[in-house]
């Protein structure tokens, strides 16, 4: 019989075979999907962002986690009756106009989706209206947008600016990353929340959408 | 000084041999149609999107690229020799942020900061190139210009400007004309380079890919200035990310060359790594000086001139932290014998600019230049004979002619702002290295003397408003 904590262990283990077998055997052994997800992927997962909130873990580590649990999510998912596992939000995110650096924001990308957001990656190079479409057509609840050029950091106001144009500012959370931003800059464009890393950029979608 | 290395022979051949094989296996994708067929008409091939350059024609035109050039300083000082591993220092640039000079608070990066840090690196003394961090006041048009202008006009000292695309190179070089007095003096005796970052890992984007054609034909000294993170856009392994960031450089070096052969080229690679529990980006000590020093012995078995990222460190105030990081990715340059020193005067991942940092900088620099300086092994530095003079008339070195000789000659490092007076003569002000390093930086930027004539002055402003439109 499979152990939902055994399902959690592999997926702290960053183990992608042994949690895609065990998933199968849950499917097989007719367990509540809802609860291997909820009590035995997110829980492993869980344990995963203690241990590296605490820095007893690193991100290539987490990473491997993420994939292990999705991989138990795969087979899962389809059994769900909808609504039977709340994503912690959803996330458009993407690298701003003329700026083709990709891996910072993929990076929060996949700790946001190891944190349980569902993430929208847009890719580099994104137009204003792009950002804005993609929001709506995902029903986001917040638009990511990262710069590392110094250059491209602008074009993060222009997308909050043409959200004000288009009444749509209150309906998105907005936070911009990438090294040359600053809390400062942030709040000069009018962005809801800024994160200087990776990691911190989870916790800042966390605390956005509590409050 | 004889180098000191950190690779034996054979294992720069194999990092070699590992770059080669990159380039024929894996090869490179670019965005840019000029690119390719530029590659693809000199015998590279195309396969599944990504261009494959085959070993003999790397080798080929890595030998095309000159060993040495010279950049000229436009007063009477000598000019500098690319090349010589003589080890120059060169401003940071790319820095969003400042410590304010009065405050020492962060703050962002003004074009008046271009113009004080300009001033102040041309009155330092073991500074040598001029940089531009990223003013946030200057409009988007004409922002290239202005930056170029501003640094020329502060300083004497060449300059270097990391450059996105080409756009306001025809401005560029309408004012490299005007100061030189033609583009053909500008190219004979140039005081500027300019760098192109391709994107890690193996990508040449369209702008960056046409800047490198662009720059080669308008024979400017181009610099190849990808970056790549250990373990994010490159291995995890060091020496792995060395190889990938030197096949970077080399299709750079390798596209220009095929433009324009003999173009002075520099090879400025830049491994640096992210922290693995946050993912921030850290240029940090001692990785970043050690990648730096395989680097420079890759560039040395090209005979290329070479740049790293010697001053860079992870520390946000100039204090211990920033010294001993600092040193350790100097020392690595330094001993390993490197053209040209980056990042003088950052801080926080050369995010932020910092004028007592830079006259530190000077000082670590100067002391760098002490000990690289050849041990001459001659029988009068030996002095064995003036040994046996103090000996058997019983009295000291003190009185020795040999004594005073070598004393002036500089037989010791003379340190501008460090302090060795007794603690009884400190103790009167107290004062940290940071505090009098500010302190400096002040006083040498209360006097300004022009460096060009007013009608070239009248000249650079009408460049800079026609950029602007």
């Amino acid at each position: 019989m499979v152990s939902l904590e055994k399902i959690a262990q592999a997926v702290i283990e960053g183990d992608v075979a042994t949690v895609k077998v065990l998933a199968q055997e849950a499917i097989d052994a007719k367990m509540d999907p809802a609860d291997v997800i909820n009590n035995g992927l997110i829980a492993g997962m869980n344990v995963v962002g203690q241990r590296f909130k605490y820095g007893e873990m690193f991100v290539p580590e987490v990473l491997m986690c993420a994939k292990a649990m999705h991989a138990g999510m795969e087979p899962l998912k389809p059994l769900l009756v909808d609504g039977q596992v709340d994503t912690s939000g959803k996330v458009v995110l993407g690298t701003v106009k003329g700026d083709l650096h990709d891996i910072g924001k993929n990076l929060v990308g996949m700790l946001m989706e190891a944190g349980g957001f569902e993430v929208v990656n847009l890719g580099v190079d994104i137009e204003a209206e792009d950002f804005i479409s993609a929001a709506k057509e995902n029903n986001a609840n917040i638009i990511a947008m990262s710069a590392l050029l110094t250059t491209t950091m602008l074009e993060m106001k222009d997308v909050i600016e043409m959200l004000e144009e288009e009444g749509l500012r209150d309906n998105y959370k907005v936070i911009v990353g990438g090294a040359p931003v600053s809390q400062d800059f942030a709040e000069e464009i009018g962005a809801d929340g800024f994160a200087p890393d990776a990691a911190s950029a989870v916790d800042l979608c966390r605390s956005l959408l509590a409050g | 000084m004889k180098g000191f290395t950190f690779l034996t022979t054979e294992e720069v051949v194999k990092v070699h041999d590992a770059t080669l094989q990159i380039l024929e296996n894996i090869g490179v994708s670019s965005s840019s149609e000029k690119f390719k067929e530029l590659l693809l008409s000199n015998g590279c091939k195309e396969e599944n999107g990504r261009i494959k350059l085959p070993a003999d024609i790397v080798n080929k035109f890595l030998q095309k690229a000159p060993s040495t050039f010279k950049m000229r300083r436009r007063d009477d000082e000598p000019d500098l020799e690319i090349g010589a591993r003589i080890g120059y220092s060169q401003i940071c640039s790319g820095t969003p942020h400042v410590l304010d000079l009065e405050t020492g608070k962060r703050r962002s990066y003004r074009l008046k900061d271009l113009e004080d840090l300009t001033r102040l690196g041309d009155a330092l003394p073991n500074i040598d190139i001029v940089s531009c961090g990223v003013p946030t006041d200057v409009d988007e048009h004409g922002y290239m210009t202005t930056e170029v202008a501003t640094m020329l006009r502060n300083t004497s000292k060449p300059a270097r400007v990391p450059i996105e695309s080409t756009v306001e190179l025809p401005y560029i070089k309408e004012l490299l004309a005007l100061i030189a007095g033609g583009m053909d003096e500008f190219r004979e005796n140039p005081f500027l380079y300019l760098e192109v970052s391709p994107l890690s890992p193996l990508d040449f984007a369209g702008l960056p890919a046409d800047a490198i054609i662009e720059l080669a034909q308008a024979g400017i000294p181009t610099g190849l200035i990808p970056c790549n993170m250990m373990g994010a856009t490159g291995p995890m392994s060091l020496i792995g990310a060395v190889a990938q960031q030197n096949a970077e450089v080399v299709t750079g070096i390798v596209a220009a060359q095929m433009v324009n052969p003999g173009l002075p080229v520099i090879m400025s690679p830049r491994v640096t790594f992210i922290d693995m529990k946050s993912g921030a980006g850290l240029w940090a000590a001692p990785e970043v000086g050690l990648a730096g020093a395989c680097s420079i012995q890759l560039a040395q078995h090209y005979n290329i001139p070479v740049s790293v990222s010697a001053f860079s460190v992870a520390s946000k105030v100039p204090d211990q932290q920033s010294g001993y990081e600092r040193c350790f990715n100097y020392i690595c340059a330094t001993l390993a014998g490197c053209d040209i020193y980056a990042a003088a005067g950052s801080l926080d991942n050369a995010l932020i600019a910092c004028y007592g940092q830079l006259v530190i900088d000077s000082e670590i620099a100067s002391m760098g230049k002490r000990i690289t300086r050849k041990i001459e092994v001659t029988d009068e530095a030996l002095a064995v004979d003036v040994i046996a003079e103090v000996v058997n008339s019983k009295s000291s070195f003190l009185e020795q002619k040999h004594t005073r000789k070598f004393l002036r000659a500089g037989e010791l490092w003379a340190p501008q702002i460090s302090d060795r007076s007794t603690f009884a003569h400190w103790n009167e002000k107290g004062e940290s290295i940071a505090q009098k390093a500010r302190n400096t930086a002040a006083d040498l930027l209360k006097t300004r003397e022009p460096i060009m004539e007013p009608a070239a002055e009248k000249e650079i402003d009408r460049i800079i408003q026609s950029a602007r439109k």
